[in-house]
């Protein structure tokens, strides 16, 4: 005896949440990681440091914790001697934003940015004594974002004004994190001159992209400050700090909004995307799922049984037994000292020796022609 | 008899100075006189040659429990990747572990030093300085007997008239011959190159003493034991196979067979050493098969040796040259630097025919500058040899500029060394620069030697004084 247009609204209602709890449970990674990079020294590219340091702001803010952060800064501009507001670095005009604050924590600074170090805290093949905060201890879990700023070319990305990384070398690192199973979902972000170049060459799966700028363009930056006296943001970032400051932890907004930031009448230059490695569709993608730890928790005010024990689904599933070749005596090492043998010549040597030896002697020296000799 | 013994030898010495007595004088029983005094000789000489023992082993063992062993022990003049200590322990320490001691690039030396090391490595120290006694034993022993054979040879020529009366000065007594075996001991024994070869325990020592004891083989006229310990000495490194040459030649001259090409009896002694030499190769080398049951100690230890991989700095000419040397050309100098040892054999043993134990002197000092690794031991041996010859000192002209120039090589070498390795402001150039001066200067030795030899035999036949066709005084050159 419902009414139906109250019945088509139940539907609908039903539908929506069931869409939500979907979305809910639709993205499959447990945590978040974000690896933000800058890759230019000297003080005239403060606007770079300055991007890396807002977007750390805004990860943090919507929920990644320091220890889930590796952040790679390549030079030090708070403290940097031409800074006329030592310990700040501002991100907006008239120093509205100082993103340096007091709980920055950096974890690669100085001349520990280089390619090499780069490239292991991607891949994980760091040595044994490098410390929790300066690895990348993804899993195959992992959301992570990656966001690279500097200077850059076609196929290339400058590291502290001597060495490159190229676009080869980063698709091969990003494949070694695949096979190592070390991320579900990567968001590249790069922020230098043609920088759709520096994602051409992905191959592996669940990538997506963002560039400022495709090749042969210029990525630009935003406004000098005159107290300062150099560019403190670049557009890109800029304008996608600005998307970022309306993300809350809560928010359903997903990548194709983010792939509007920034249009060619506000960045000069056009981004790029690239999604055709990634298996959702982009729509689907939260920004949170990149930018935020958000956690996934069901509230449930009913117990829970847990007492059945799994059984195999087929009785007769065999485990394969996987053993080790065996390339290495263990057993004799371990459990048995292996008696310390001494080489001894072999007994015919001896004999054949000493026989000739002899022999030479009676020759020469016989008996009765002892007396001749001497 | 003693008494006529000393009434000849001083009557000798007096008529040096008095040459018109000379001849009658000469002409008493000197045979008897001679073995009797040989006797003598031994008996006089035993106590100053065990003093010189003595005081040789005082200054090894000093130095070998002093902090200086190790420092010597890897100075690369002193020590080559053959002859290292170091490679030997080593190599005895691999073949512990039950791995070949050839493979790798550790030790080069052959299968016997690993045999006898294997029961001596606790008493290294005396085996070192033992075959150094070795060595200085039977130098002496040898040079005394060729004092006689020179001395008997020179009588039979002053009995039959060959020498023109002007030359009867360079004639030797048996007065200035007397130290002189005492001398070539002390030359070896008292060299500070054979001090730091030893107490760096160096198989040159070894090489050394064996040489010593094919010397006193040949010149004791037994060809078995002479053509046994050249294979020894050959079986260890390769060079010293030139030294057949003068041995074959000094027997034949003992039994009286004339070298011309044309005898049988010169083919047939040639072919019967040989033979003996070349049978107690093949023994040698199959005997080192049986005791490490393989063959690779071949390519290690000749292979080595001539091939030449390893250019580590020492005081010959090989390595900086290799050093540099474009690969393409490797192989045709190599072949070239080591021709340059074997070719110097046939020319002399053609002009030092009569002379085969001035060209044994000659054949040890071109090896040991030619050769692919030389150290300072091998520079040892045949600088020993000098006192024989010191009868030579009138002919020499360069004697000055050698010893100088040897002795401020000898200082500069660890010098430059430091300079360039340690301190790094000289390079290698610098210490190249001091091998070939030192090179150079061993090469003016010999050829000073040979010089005054070649010219003192030429005054023996041609008179002292020599004149031109016009009368006016001429002089020798070496062409």
């Amino acid at each position: 005896n419902i009414n139906p247009c109250v019945q088509i609204i139940i539907h609908l209602l039903s539908v929506i949440s069931q869409n939500s709890a979907g979305q809910f449970f639709s993205s499959g990674h447990t945590n978040n990681w974000a690896v933000l990079v800058c890759t230019s020294r000297f003080w005239f590219n403060y606007r770079h440091v300055a991007n890396t340091l807002s977007v750390y702001r805004s990860v943090k803010r919507l929920g990644i914790p320091d220890s889930h952060i590796v952040l790679m800064l390549a030079d030090d501009m708070a403290c940097n001697h031409r800074n006329p507001k030592p310990a700040t670095v501002f991100s907006h005009k008239n120093m509205e934003l100082n993103v340096y604050g007091d709980d920055v924590e950096v974890d690669y600074r100085g001349y520990e940015v280089t390619v090499e170090n780069f490239l292991r805290v991607l891949t994980g093949r760091l040595p044994p004594s490098t410390p929790r905060s300066k690895r990348l201890l993804s899993d195959d879990r992992s959301n992570i974002l990656i966001y690279l700023t500097g200077h850059g070319g076609n196929g290339f990305l400058k590291f502290q004004d001597s060495e490159e990384i190229s676009n080869v070398e980063l698709a091969d690192a990003f494949e070694q994190m695949w096979q190592k199973r070390r991320y579900n979902e990567l968001l590249f972000i790069i922020d230098t001159c043609q920088g759709a170049s520096m994602y051409e060459r992905f191959y592996s799966p669940n990538i997506m992209a963002l560039a400022s700028s495709q090749v042969g363009e210029d990525s630009l930056s935003h406004q000098p400050d005159l107290a300062i006296g150099v560019h403190l943001m670049d557009r890109y970032t800029f304008y996608m700090l600005e998307f970022l400051e309306d993300i809350h932890p809560a928010s359903k907004t997903n990548m194709n909004d983010l792939f509007k930031v920034c249009p060619k009448s506000q960045c000069v230059s056009t981004p790029g995307h690239r999604t055709d490695l990634f298996l959702r569709d982009p729509g689907s993608v939260l920004i949170t799922d990149f930018f935020g730890s958000v956690r996934k928790v069901e509230l449930t005010m009913d117990a829970i049984n847990l007492t059945d024990p799994i059984n195999p689904v087929n009785g007769e599933e065999q485990k394969e037994v996987y053993s080790y070749a065996d390339q290495l005596p263990v057993s004799e090492i371990i459990h048995q000292k292996p008696k310390q043998k001494d080489w001894h010549p072999p007994d015919g040597f001896i004999l054949g020796l000493w026989t000739l030896i002899l022999l030479v002697f009676f020759k020469t020296y016989g008996i009765k022609h002892l007396k001749h000799i001497f | 008899e003693n008494i006529t013994c000393t009434k000849n030898y001083l009557s000798i010495y007096l008529d040096f100075w008095f040459p018109p007595t000379f001849l009658h004088v000469w002409r008493l029983d000197f045979p008897s006189c001679t073995s009797q005094g040989g006797q003598r000789f031994l008996v006089k000489m035993a106590a100053p040659l065990t003093l010189l023992l003595i005081v040789a082993v005082t200054i090894r063992a000093a130095l070998f429990r002093s902090s200086l062993a190790e420092l010597i022990a890897e100075r690369v003049e002193v020590v080559s990747p053959i002859t290292a200590w170091k490679r030997v322990v080593e190599g005895l320490a691999l073949l512990d572990l039950g791995v070949s001691p050839y493979s790798g690039d550790v030790f080069h030396e052959t299968p016997l030093i690993i045999y006898m090391f294997h029961f001596l490595v606790d008493y290294a120290e005396i085996t070192f300085m033992l075959a150094d006694v070795i060595t200085a034993v039977a130098l002496y022993m040898a040079v005394k007997e060729y004092n006689k054979q020179v001395f008997r040879k020179q009588k039979f020529a002053l009995e039959a008239d060959r020498y023109p009366m002007d030359s009867l000065e360079l004639i030797r007594s048996p007065k200035e011959m007397y130290y002189v075996p005492l001398k070539v001991a002390m030359f070896y024994l008292l060299n500070p190159f054979t001090i730091l070869s030893c107490v760096a325990k160096s198989t040159c020592g070894l090489n050394n003493a064996v040489l010593a004891l094919f010397f006193l083989s040949t010149i004791k006229r037994n060809v078995l034991l002479s053509a046994i310990f050249l294979c020894l000495a050959t079986y260890q490194s390769i060079y010293p196979i030139t030294l057949c040459a003068p041995a074959m030649l000094y027997f034949m001259q003992r039994q009286y067979i004339p070298v011309n090409f044309r005898r049988v009896s010169f083919w047939w002694f040639i072919v019967q050493y040989l033979f003996m030499y070349l049978g107690s190769l093949f023994v040698l080398i199959c005997l080192s098969f049986f005791l490490l049951g393989s063959w690779d100690y071949l390519p290690s230890v000749y292979g080595f040796i001539l091939s030449v991989p390893d250019l580590t700095p020492n005081i010959g000419l090989f390595w900086y040259f290799f050093a540099e040397m474009f690969e393409h050309f490797r192989l045709f100098f190599l072949c070239v630097f080591q021709i340059n040892v074997f070719f110097y054999t046939i020319p002399l043993s053609i002009k030092l025919k009569e002379h085969p134990v001035f060209l044994i002197f000659m054949q040890l000092a071109v090896i040991s500058i030619f050769k692919s690794y030389p150290t300072v031991g091998d520079v040892a041996l045949y600088l020993a040899f000098l006192p024989v010859w010191s009868h030579l000192h009138r002919f020499l002209r360069n004697i000055f500029l050698v010893s100088c120039v040897l002795l401020a090589c000898s200082a500069l070498f660890p010098v430059l060394w430091h300079l360039w390795i340690y301190a790094g402001s000289a390079n290698s150039n610098f210490y190249y620069a001091i091998t070939l001066l030192f090179n150079v200067a061993q090469i003016l030795l010999v050829s000073d030697y040979f010089y005054a030899f070649l010219r003192r035999e030429h005054h023996l036949t041609n008179g002292l004084y020599l004149k031109r066709k016009d009368g006016s005084e001429a002089t020798l050159i070496l062409k």
